[in-house]
């Protein structure tokens, strides 16, 4: 029952909060309580363990639930310390509808039934009011379903062994697509809503997105597993060069958090390629400094980035090291994971990898300074995600023994 | 491969490039329902009923979605559609190649189904601007979507039918916002 | 002692960190006492741990996720422990500093503790990467328009760290160091090890952060920055021989580090011997003395290496003096100058004699790196002759110089000369056990005098006479009357104006103004994120001819 649960509940608190808008205190408890049912159902559920009470064989894998629990975190920490005047009711709803298509994602029995249902989620957020249009906004997500749809195809069919090749290549593609990776990087307002921004698909539906389609990939084209790897891996480190040199020489602020989120993703798909037990490790870890460092912090630098305040305090340091991947926080554990697959499976990855990891200093400080100077619960926050961030990197076996590893 | 599930397969086709060739919502509508029934009579000839009927109600209402609200106009090949008609064409002729050439296996209309759609499909959300047109692509998308789990090892249930019956009937309802920015 | 007792003194810091801030919050102005007694009682933990056992000391409490928590107190991480935690313990009861800067200061020395407690690499790693960054923010806390190290330096030297100790770990099973295969530690493998050190500590022949510091405006992050970071890369290359049974994994290894040790002391030597303040020459003093300890760390025996950990020591306890001194003239300042330069009879000048001493016995080029180092430490001493009579700098604040405890430090290490070998037998043996192989039958060092191969320094039978001669000499003359007045360098170094613009045109390169509309950032970044459909198709059929090959 636990999976259904993690589904609707939080599809019930986002319907809730919609109607109670007119009492946001009301809408606000509520759909808290929702949530945090649906966080308690994830928790309880066994990973592996399959439901069937609604005819569909429901399941929930042990890294699928440990990124759900850190997405659920990051919508506690960004709507509990959401800065003054921000529309707390506005993000606890569409968090809680994005949760529950995570939870849906996570839960699913087969991949159809992901890209179906990332092709639903797609539509939801692209009919949400933006500076884009529909179109614009449509786009790279239908086209990583339907890469990834292609991809299917190819791997079921039968006929030569190349196919299961292309269809590790639409597998790939379709998961940078749908992230809004370089090559499919999805168009870019800076000054658009974060629920219906890019962002939303890069830091709160891509980290489940991204890991069921990468261990779905691996169990339907075994024979195509080291091509698999080597375009994630690929593409990776061209996201990695991107995103750290985008994000340190783009004008626009809030375009340099957009590439910064990009080039994480560059080490989470090079992790993901290298397919080794260290490589999916360090994925955790960096997609959960993804979820519950950048992500709070980039909704809280919002603000001052429209105000053009830039400041140089101790926490404005102290956020720049964490994005930066400096000791002790998560990104340093890491990077350590990562360089430690990356040996084991091809030494020169490792000095391109470690190379690369150095240009993430430069747009973290710039990234660091555009936070600020927090004040209030906007203060608190940022010291919750700091803290957390410093407890993860310090030790991050109960991250890993959570999602299985 | 039956005859049936033959031109199922070809309605399918003809479905998708009409989505793509048209502009009007008419024409669009028709592409959607000629999807609809192309993937529903694929599934039905494989005897899941109750399946193809979720096919078929969500492309039913897409399609009298389509027809019921905005400007009723056909837009079959508008001025400067060349490439569409080419991409319309060459799809199949791919689509065809893959079915029935590069791969094997008993299940050729519904592959060739599939990757045309998919193809086409995704090639009108690329190029597309006009929200109804980009929704009905992704109608027929969800419609392909839901009909390809069929080609997997196991029985995938009546889920992906379903989701995909409610995503195609669903596209055409969402308010198509316009864009608030500059 | 149950091993749990290891995390003590890490503990008491971090302890002392949060006391300190509760303090601040609470607006209890004893922060300074607090400082004061979390320092001191830490090192107090530490002595205590290991007086009782005095060898190795092991705690293994699990996996963390990327490697085992593993701590080590041995003879290595005592010494290294206390050169960390004496200086910054002094500089902590002596410095007025606001409580977010003490916090960050005690943070950092916990993680500095914990880098050279720790008993693998990975967990060095995380803590001395930890250590490098609060660091950063100290001094940027501080002043953020003065130098500071360069953190893109830092964050290489601890990924560099990060990556041996991952290597190490698939190519030999483990990255603890006791435990490490030797075949691990290949050539290549050292070489990242031994850039991740000069990196770590700043040992490079130019002017790098360790001297920079010192002519910030404010000398209190500077004196714990230095005094937590600058032992770190010496720490490397003394666990490097406990990974490489005794030695580096080729002689020219040790060649090439000895000859950067001698080109650090000798760029120290040859910027202190021009500088313009008596401040820009105290600033030369750490690199000096931490050239001179590479050139003995890396020699390869056990002579050097003991004389390279003394020199080491040495270089703590003036990390611990310097920002003490007010920038004028003064007995203090003339104290402080003598001692550093390695005048007879104080525990500088036996180092020096002990290391140069090793380097002649090593042979080879080695002996060559000796002669070297020989004309560097003249120069040296004829820079601290020079730096007397200059003016004393800019100033710092008054509330952070107590000049008599620099005096005292000072002091402390000339009269403390007759007892080199008493300080080698006890602080830098014990670490040499841990890390090389040690013919047995003959002490390098006992209480009076250092054993070398060639012949024994009677250090205590030589150097007291001496001691009481200079004190003696000191008295008669009485307080000396030193005017400041600006005086020419010796020499000045052939290439550096070169160096210098060199530099400077790659600073402010730029691409000619005819060839730039080919690299537009803006048109490259407006095409990346276009949303192109074509990009979009033209990338996948590059994908799918990619896997095909």
């Amino acid at each position: 029952m636990e999976p259904e649960l993690a589904i609707a509940l939080p599809a019930a608190g986002a319907i809730l909060t919609v109607f109670l808008k007119a009492s946001p205190r009301l809408a606000l408890l509520l759909g808290s309580i929702a949530g945090a049912l649906a966080v308690a159902a994830i928790v309880v559920a066994a990973p592996g363990v399959a439901s069937d009470q609604l005819g569909v064989m429901l399941s929930i894998s042990a890294m699928s639930r440990a990124l759900l629990l850190a997405a659920a975190g990051a919508l506690g920490l960004v709507v509990a310390f959401a800065p003054s005047g921000a529309g707390r009711v506005a993000l606890l709803t569409w968090g809680l509808a994005g949760f529950a298509g995570m939870a849906a994602i996570a839960a699913a029995p087969s991949l159809d039934i992901v890209i179906v249902l990332t092709l639903g989620i797609a539509l939801l957020h692209a009919a949400l009011a933006g500076r884009r249009s529909l179109a614009a906004r449509l786009r790279a997500p239908a086209l990583a379903v339907a890469l990834v749809g292609a991809g299917l195809l190819f791997a079921r069919a039968e006929g030569p062994p190349m196919l299961a090749r292309f269809a590790a290549v639409g597998l790939a593609a379709g998961l940078v697509a749908v992230l809004g990776l370089l090559p499919y990087i999805h168009e870019f307002d800076p000054e658009e809503v974060t629920a219906a921004s890019p962002i939303a698909w890069l830091a709160f539906l891509g980290p489940i997105l991204g890991v069921v389609i990468v261990t779905r990939a691996r169990d339907l084209v075994p024979t195509a597993a080291a091509a698999f790897g080597a375009v994630l891996i690929g593409l990776g480190l061209l996201n990695i060069l991107w995103g750290s040199l985008a994000s340190w020489l783009t004008e626009k602020g809030t375009s340099a958090w957009h590439y910064s989120f990009m080039a994480d993703w560059g080490l989470v798909l090079c992790a993901f390629g290298i397919q080794v037990s260290d490589g999916q490790a360090a994925a955790v870890l960096i997609l959960f400094g993804l979820l519950l460092n950048r992500l709070p912090l980039y909704l809280w630098s919002r603000r001052s980035m429209r105000e053009s305040i830039q400041t140089d305090r101790p926490i404005n340091l102290l956020a720049a090291a964490m994005l930066a991947g400096s000791a002790p926080f998560a990104g340093f554990a890491a990077r350590i994971l990562l360089l430690r697959g990356a040996t084991q499976l091809y030494w020169p990855l490792a000095l391109v990898i470690g190379v690369g990891l150095l240009l993430w200093l430069p747009p973290s400080l710039r990234l660091g300074r555009s936070l600020g100077a927090p004040h209030g619960r906007q203060a608190v926050g940022v010291g919750i995600a700091l803290a957390a961030g410093a407890a993860i990197g310090l030790y991050p076996q109960p991250i890993l023994s959570l999602a299985g590893l | 491969m039956t005859a049936v599930t033959a031109i199922a397969a070809f309605f399918a086709w003809a479905g998708a490039a009409a989505i793509v060739l048209a502009d009007g919502r008419r024409g669009l509508a028709v592409g959607v329902g000629l999807v609809a029934l192309g993937f529903t009579a694929l599934t039905w000839a494989d005897g899941a009923w109750l399946k193809g009927a979720f096919l078929l109600a969500g492309g039913a209402l897409c399609a009298i979605e389509l027809l019921r609200r905005g400007a009723q106009d056909w837009g079959l090949m508008p001025p400067g559609s060349t490439p569409r008609l080419i991409l319309a064409s060459v799809g199949a002729i791919l689509a065809l190649w893959f079915a029935a050439s590069l791969t094997t296996g008993p299940d050729a209309p519904l592959r060739f189904a599939c990757v045309a759609v998919l193809g086409l499909a995704a090639g009108r959300v690329l190029q597309g601007n006009a929200g109804a047109s980009v929704l009905s692509a992704s109608a027929a998308l969800a419609i392909a979507l839901a009909s390809a789990s069929a080609l997997a090892p196991s029985d995938p249930g009546f889920a992906p039918y379903l989701i995909g019956g409610v995503i195609a009937g669903g596209a055409s309802l969402l308010p198509v916002a316009e864009p608030s920015g500059a | 002692m149950p091993s749990i007792a290891l995390i003590a003194p890490v503990a008491i810091i971090l302890a002392t960190a949060g006391a300190v801030a509760l303090c601040g919050v609470a607006g209890w102005k004893i922060d300074r006492v607090v400082l004061a007694v979390g320092a001191w009682a830490a090192i107090l933990v530490l002595i205590a741990l290991w007086v009782p056992v005095r060898s190795t000391q092991e705690l293994n409490a699990g996996q963390l996720g990327f490697g085992p928590f593993d701590l080590r107190l041995d003879g290595v991480s005592l010494l290294f422990a206390l050169a960390i935690m004496v200086p910054s313990a002094v500089l902590l009861t002596m410095q007025q500093r606001s409580w977010q800067e003490g916090t960050v200061a005690v943070l950092g020395l916990a993680a500095a503790v914990l880098a050279v407690e720790s008993g693998g690499m990975l967990l060095t790693a995380l803590a001395g990467g930890a250590a490098a960054t609060l660091a950063v923010i100290l001094l940027d806390v501080e002043d953020p328009r003065s130098p500071r190290p360069p953190w893109g330096m830092l964050l290489a030297a601890w990924l560099a760290l990060s990556w041996v100790g991952a290597i190490l770990q698939v190519r030999g099973g483990t990255a603890v160091y006791s435990a490490v295969p030797v075949s691990a530690l290949t050539v290549p493998v050292f070489m990242l090890l031994a850039a991740a050190a000069l990196m770590a500590s700043g040992l490079f022949p130019w002017r790098g952060w360790a001297s920079q510091l010192w002519g910030r405006p404010s000398l209190r992050a500077a004196g714990v920055a230095v005094a937590t970071l600058y032992p770190l890369g010496f720490y490397l290359l003394v666990r490097g021989y406990e990974v490489g049974d005794g030695h580096y994994p080729q002689f020219w290894l040790q060649a090439v580090l000895a000859a950067i040790g001698v080109l650090v002391a000798f760029g120290a030597a040859a910027r202190a011997q021009a500088a313009v303040t008596r401040r820009g020459y105290l600033g030369e003093v750490i690199p000096g003395l931490g050239g001179f300890a590479l050139v003995g760390i890396s020699l390869g025996t056990p002579l050097g290496l003991v004389a390279g950990l003394a020199t080491l020591a040495v270089a703590a306890v003036f990390a611990g003096c310097i920002p003490l001194l007010p920038d004028r003239a003064g007995t203090a300042s003339l104290v402080v100058i003598a001692a550093a330069a390695g005048l007879p009879p104080g525990i500088a000048f036996g180092v020096r004699v002990v290391g140069l001493e090793a380097t002649f016995e090593a042979g080879n080029l080695l002996g060559l790196i000796g002669v070297a180092g020989a004309a560097t430490w003249i120069i040296t001493i004829i820079g601290a002759a020079r730096a007397i009579g200059l003016p004393g700098g800019r100033g710092h604040p008054v509330s952070e110089t107590a000049p008599r405890t620099a005096l005292g430090l000072a002091a402390v290490t000339v009269i403390a000369g007759p007892m080199l070998g008493l300080l080698l037998a006890a602080v830098a043996l014990p670490a040499l056990g841990d890390v090389m192989q040690v013919p047995a039958g003959v002490s390098i060092a006992n209480a009076t005098s250092v054993v070398t191969v060639s012949t024994v320094l009677p250090a205590f039978a030589l150097f007291t006479p001496v001691l009481l001669l200079a004190l003696a000499a000191y008295i008669a003359a009485g307080p000396p009357p030193v005017k400041a007045l600006a005086r020419p360098a010796l020499f000045t170094l052939p290439g550096t104006q070169f160096f210098a613009r060199a530099r400077e045109s790659v600073r402010t390169a730029a691409i000619p103004a005819q060839y730039r509309s080919l690299l537009d950032l803006r048109a490259l970044e407006a095409a990346a994120t276009g949303g192109g459909p074509l990009l979009w198709l033209a990338a996948l059929v590059a994908l799918a001819f990619a896997v095909t090959r």
